[in-house]
């Protein structure tokens, strides 16, 4: 929780170099490392809309410029419109000679849209009453739809020309003598030959007349300066950005534009393009299909109280640790100075991402056909931008954190493991979770007046099980990964 | 950073055998139309208007002081109906925030002095910030971060939402303890 609303204490530093805390970042099970949200892809799962919750899939999503087809929001303010309901009495009118009083006035449901934050209503607008309450709602065009219809059709054409283009170059014999190359040549490729005039002159006939630019402005209206101007009739700069292709100058002329379409994404491991993380496809479920959050892999670190720290004088420092894991673990505490096996192994990373690129297809895991892949960009390692500025002594002894079990919140008997903690060292213990104790010494140079945090950084080395069985190894891993800390613990009060 | 124990004296707060934690200086109307489904804690001065419609929250709400949960009206041609108002479970309500909601999903925080407008809907896992308004017949989507006046979507939430929602109640419930003295 405190991730959400509090500035981060603790930060987890990612392979590629950067700090975050552990809320933001991933835990790949097949390379066992530390992903952060730069180092991984991001993937549009699916379109929904934010107010009526609806997915769309992707092709009807393009259809529809990205905007829901039943939601609208306000011109004005920019929130959901609601649907309201009038009563408008129906006037028959008394045909001649027949009594006014045979003719009832039946009242008919009429529809219109209405904002309840800045009472913008569609009749302001001038829009008709629809007799239904859902659809039918008039569509706003676009003055110049028919231009760019024409422009987007040439340059489809010009994409067109350009894809044959190269498909032809790609089939040209690199050397002449080499005429066997001309027999590779399918026979749909020579039919896609004759078939499509090469020549550019022939489409020229379609190619949309070009823009010209005149020199001649429309000149001002003679009442310019006399009227008097009336700021709350005109649409604010937000307004009109709203609606690009209208750009209305009027405030009566905004018509309720369509809901925009959210995402729910996906994150995918750019070194073994594994999933990390992938939502339910139900938009309104916060459930997840794969969770690889950090989270719920990597031991969590927490400040629990911290003693005022004094320039050069040592202060207790006691930290909450808490493994999230089904499998027990044992935290090791190293210097920051510990060499970082992610660090070795980024190296290797890259020479494996372009072994798999020579061997795309053919036996890497991948779930996507070789074409719809990219290449997988490997962030370079960022340099660490904090530094620790105190000293804090690390205990020689692990921790040994029991598996987390969910029901033993309601278990009353109490712990029934026995570590044989030291007391100095682990000061309390329940379940899954430990609080140690650790003495930090703020460096000397340390001014109490300038404001700059304490800054303390450790090594974390943790045991993890992976589960995950592949070809070469049947049962659980298990493995002591390491993982650099970095905690703000405070500033500095009084001096030495 | 871990949460601070918070005390409060015995006499002041009733507890219900299913750990709802009510104190006795709350304004509940219509205390047969509230459920509290238990371990709810409901803070001082806080107003409940289960006169209106029928009110009822999940486990693990929080209900801080001077907090208003009030269910939502609709008018119709012929006068106005209110609507029950259903809060699932591991809720934090901040103080001095007014609640009109249909619905409130599971694990959302809603800051202080927010005011969340008539009949919206606030989807599992999101986040309404201090001081935020969100205005009447809003849809709040799961994973967002709303603030501001009117209030808007600011940020998506981390993955882990629900656990760090799951655990701040729980914790909030473990550390809201009697004053022994």
């Amino acid at each position: 929780m405190s991730y959400l609303n509090q500035p981060d204490y603790v930060c987890y530093v990612c392979n590629c170099g950067s700090l975050k805390p552990i809320s933001k970042i991933y835990f790949c099970r097949h390379c066992s490392k530390i992903r952060c949200g730069y180092c991984v892809c991001q993937e549009v799962d699916s379109h929904y809309c934010p107010n009526c919750m609806e997915n769309l899939p992707s092709s009807e999503v393009r259809l529809k410029k990205n905007k829901c087809s039943n939601c609208f929001k306000c011109p004005c303010c920019f929130q959901t419109l609601s649907t309201r309901a009038g009563h408008v009495p129906l006037r028959v009118v008394p045909a001649d000679g027949e009594d006014s009083k045979d003719v009832k006035t039946t009242p008919k449901k009429v529809y219109y849209l209405s904002c309840s934050l800045c009472r913008w209503t569609s009749r302001d607008a001038g829009i008709p009453d629809q007799s239904m309450a859902t659809g039918g709602w008039p569509e706003q065009e676009n003055p110049h739809t028919s231009r760019i219809n024409t422009l987007i059709d040439y340059h489809k054409i010009l994409a067109s020309i350009e894809k044959q283009q190269s498909e032809r170059k790609k089939f040209r014999p690199k050397h002449p003598y080499m005429q066997i190359a001309m027999f590779r040549i399918t026979s749909a490729m020579v039919r896609k030959h004759i078939g499509h005039p090469a020549k550019p002159t022939n489409e020229s006939t379609d190619q949309p007349s070009p823009a010209v630019a005149s020199t001649e402005v429309e000149e001002l209206p003679t009442d310019i300066f006399t009227k008097p101007v009336e700021i709350t009739k005109i649409t604010t700069l937000e307004q009109r950005l709203q609606q690009p292709d209208v750009q209305t100058e009027n405030v009566n002329e905004l018509r309720p534009q369509h809901r925009q379409l959210l995402v729910r994404r996906s994150q995918r491991c750019r070194v073994c393009e594994h999933n990390l993380c992938k939502p339910d496809f139900c938009s309104q479920s916060a459930k997840f299909k794969i969770q690889l959050a950090a989270f719920y892999h990597v031991p969590e670190v927490r400040i629990v109280t911290c003693e005022p720290l004094r320039p050069g004088k040592s202060s207790e420092l006691l930290l909450k640790f808490c493994n999230p894991t089904q499998h027990q673990t044992q935290v090791v505490l190293l210097p920051l100075d510990t060499p970082m096996t992610p660090i070795l192994t980024l190296v290797d990373e890259k020479e494996e991402v372009k072994q798999d690129n020579a061997q795309q297809g053919s036996e890497s895991p991948n779930l996507l056909p070789s074409i719809v892949r990219q290449v997988p960009v490997v962030e370079e390692t960022k340099p660490i931008k904090i530094t620790a500025n105190a000293d804090v002594v690390l205990p020689q002894n692990c921790l040994i954190l029991p598996r987390r079990d969910d029901a033993a919140e309601y278990d009353d008997t109490g712990d029934t493991h026995n570590f044989q903690d030291d007391p100095k060292f682990v000061i309390w213990r329940k379940g899954n979770k430990a609080v140690i104790k650790l003495h930090v010494t703020p460096h000397e140079n340390i001014e109490e007046n300038n404001n700059q945090p304490v800054v303390i950084g450790f090594v974390m080395q943790y045991r993890y099980v992976n589960t995950i069985t592949t070809l070469e190894h049947k049962a659980p891993q298990k493995l002591d990964l390491k993982v650099k800390l970095y905690l703000t613990i405070g500033n500095i009060v009084g001096s030495a | 950073m871990e949460p601070q124990d918070v005390y409060y004296s015995k006499a002041e707060y009733v507890e219900t055998a299913s750990g709802n934690k009510v104190s006795r200086h709350t304004v509940l109307c219509g205390s047969q139309n509230i459920v509290l489904h238990g371990k709810v804690i409901v803070q001082s001065d806080a107003i409940i208007r289960g006169d209106l419609a029928n009110v009822r929250t999940g486990r693990y709400c929080i209900i801080s002081k001077n907090a208003i949960i009030r269910p939502p009206f609709k008018k119709f041609s012929r006068g106005v109906a209110f609507f029950p108002l259903t809060m699932g479970d591991h809720v934090f309500v901040g103080e001095r925030a007014v609640i009109n909601a249909a619905i409130v999903g599971s694990y959302i925080y809603i800051g202080k002095d927010a005011v969340i407008g008539r009949r919206c809907v606030l989807k599992d896992c999101c986040y309404i910030e201090d001081g935020a308004v969100v205005p009447p017949e809003t849809v709040i989507p799961s994973f967002t971060r709303f603030a501001g006046n009117p209030a808007k979507c600011v940020e998506d939430l981390p993955e882990c939402t629900l656990d760090l929602m799951l655990e701040f109640t729980k914790n909030y419930y473990q550390h809201f303890l009697p004053l022994s003295a």
